[in-house]
């Protein structure tokens, strides 16, 4: 089954929309809940990634807080990362309602570390995260948001095929937030060695490129961190419109999950 | 009055998506490393996360293994095992060394076979359709196949598993769901698998109540 991932980001005490990379504040857990109604839409997800983006210190004990909250009434796979310099990095994120880890300043500086939480917590747990940007000689991979280049895409996605990891999310740097579309054509970069699935990130805007990605048979998933665009419903129909496009995605029901918030207790009190 | 579900901590994997379910639900969440919790309670889960083999070490260590196995001699307690929690109800697991588990379901957990074309991942992770059967007031049949999430590389086969109320597929069939008396077991995860997982445990919920 393919999936539709939503992307959280957060940084400094606030979520974050991203443009570019470049990042907007625009609240915390109650305000995204109180105007993006969040639990609405993490109902209708795949997955849920969690990233620290934060640009001063960052403050681990204040991000696992964070995810614990935000992930209490969210009951899809958790990925987190933003940060993560040592397994116990990792398990801070793992006992606070992450399932998988995401790096990606380790995969190009630290791949020891990468070695190390496979052998800790299983591949299957590790998502290797890489930033692409497209130059005049050819998609490039970056690290530390966007801060510094690494080498060629392809050759850091050659280097992400020898890592033990469970997946790869590939982000087009110049797609993000601009609601262009996906940029398909940085799966040309993606070498055979390579085979976990792949989660293309950065340029949805509207659902028709949630099932334009999702038919392309190189995505096994697609993510998108587009507050705006996925309000409410959004993203159930976008679900809807994929499986017409003959995608196979799991089926949910976001109004059966939010009618059974409190339903044992209620009945059992019957 | 919330349902009130003793939720085993045998140091395993971590417990707060269950949690966060279960209290989502209504239940009154207690989790507990301490076997004698075990004794007034109704409903207990045993979840899990890792190695077959580290886990019924835990099991052993915390005195947890007699304390499930009285658990259930009462039929009107119910046991819930999710993941590795269901594989640890079986018999034994070939998970690092052959494992004896706690032995409440008769059948033995291994490893999925090697698949020689390599298209066939292990471990199996992600959501996958489970095909109910048996009718379980878990897992009704007139509702059809339900998306659950997995991560799992061992798993228990359908043949000769008596209770089998769910399967699923990768590559062959293995049981999705199993229930026998008052123990049933998931390979799944409900806790992650949005309103499948949440209808699931909400029926384990009142079931018992």
């Amino acid at each position: 089954m393919k999936r539709i991932i939503f992307t959280l980001l957060y940084g400094d005490g606030a979520f974050h929309l991203s443009r570019n990379f470049r990042l907007q504040r625009i609240g915390d857990a109650d305000w995204l809940e109180r105007n993006y109604d969040f639990s609405r839409v993490g109902f209708a997800i795949d997955e849920l990634v969690v990233l620290d983006v934060s640009r001063g210190v960052r403050s681990p004990e204040d991000f696992a807080a964070t995810l614990i909250r935000t992930t209490r009434s969210c009951f899809a796979p958790v990925a987190a990362g933003g940060g993560v310099r040592s397994v116990d990095d990792a398990r801070r994120l793992l006992r606070s309602g992450a399932d998988k880890v995401v790096v990606n300043t380790a995969t190009a500086e630290d791949p020891g570390l990468v070695a190390d939480l496979a052998r800790a917590f299983g591949a299957q747990c590790v998502v290797a995260s890489v930033d692409a940007v497209r130059t005049e000689a050819g998609p490039v991979a970056v690290v530390d948001r966007g801060g510094r280049e690494v080498g060629p895409l392809r050759a850091h996605l050659e280097r992400i095929g020898s890592l033990p990891v469970g997946e790869l999310l590939l982000t087009a740097v110049d797609r993000d937030g601009t609601g262009q579309g996906l940029d398909l054509g940085l799966l040309n970069e993606v070498p055979a060695s390579v085979r976990c699935p792949v989660i293309l990130s950065g340029g949805i805007g509207y659902s028709s490129h949630i099932h334009e990605g999702l038919t392309d048979p190189r995505v096994d998933a697609v993510a998108t961190a587009n507050l705006l665009n996925f309000v409410g419903d959004g993203l159930e129909r976008a679900r809807s419109e994929t499986r017409d496009h003959g995608s196979h995605v799991a089926h949910f029901d976001a109004d059966e999950a939010r009618r059974l918030a409190g339903a044992a207790a209620a009945t059992a009190g019957a | 009055m919330a349902p009130r579900v003793v939720v085993v901590d045998y140091g395993m994997g971590n417990l707060t998506s269950v949690r966060h379910a279960l209290e989502y639900l209504g239940a009154k969440v207690e989790p507990t490393d301490d076997p004698r919790r075990l004794g007034g309670a109704r409903l207990a889960i045993l979840p899990g996360v890792g190695s077959f083999r580290a886990a019924m070490h835990n099991l052993h260590e915390r005195r947890f293994v007699d304390a499930l196995r009285d658990f259930v001699g009462d039929p009107s307690r119910r046991l819930l095992g999710i993941c590795l929690g269901m594989q640890l109800l079986c018999a034994s697991s070939t998970e690092d060394a052959p494992t004896e588990g706690l032995g409440l379901l008769d059948v033995p957990v291994t490893r999925f076979p090697e698949d020689p074309s390599g298209r066939l991942k292990v471990p199996h992770v992600g959501f996958a359709a489970v095909r109910p059967g048996l009718g379980s007031a878990l897992l009704p049949e007139a509702h059809g196949p339900a998306d659950f999430y997995f991560v799992h590389s061992f798993r228990v086969d359908p043949d000769g598993c008596p209770g089998v109320v769910g399967r699923a597929r990768h590559g062959r069939d293995f049981v999705a769901m199993v229930e026998q008396g008052n123990v049933a077991g998931t390979q799944f995860h409900p806790e992650k698998s949005q309103s499948s997982g949440l209808r699931l445990l909400a029926r384990w919920l009142t079931d018992a109540a």
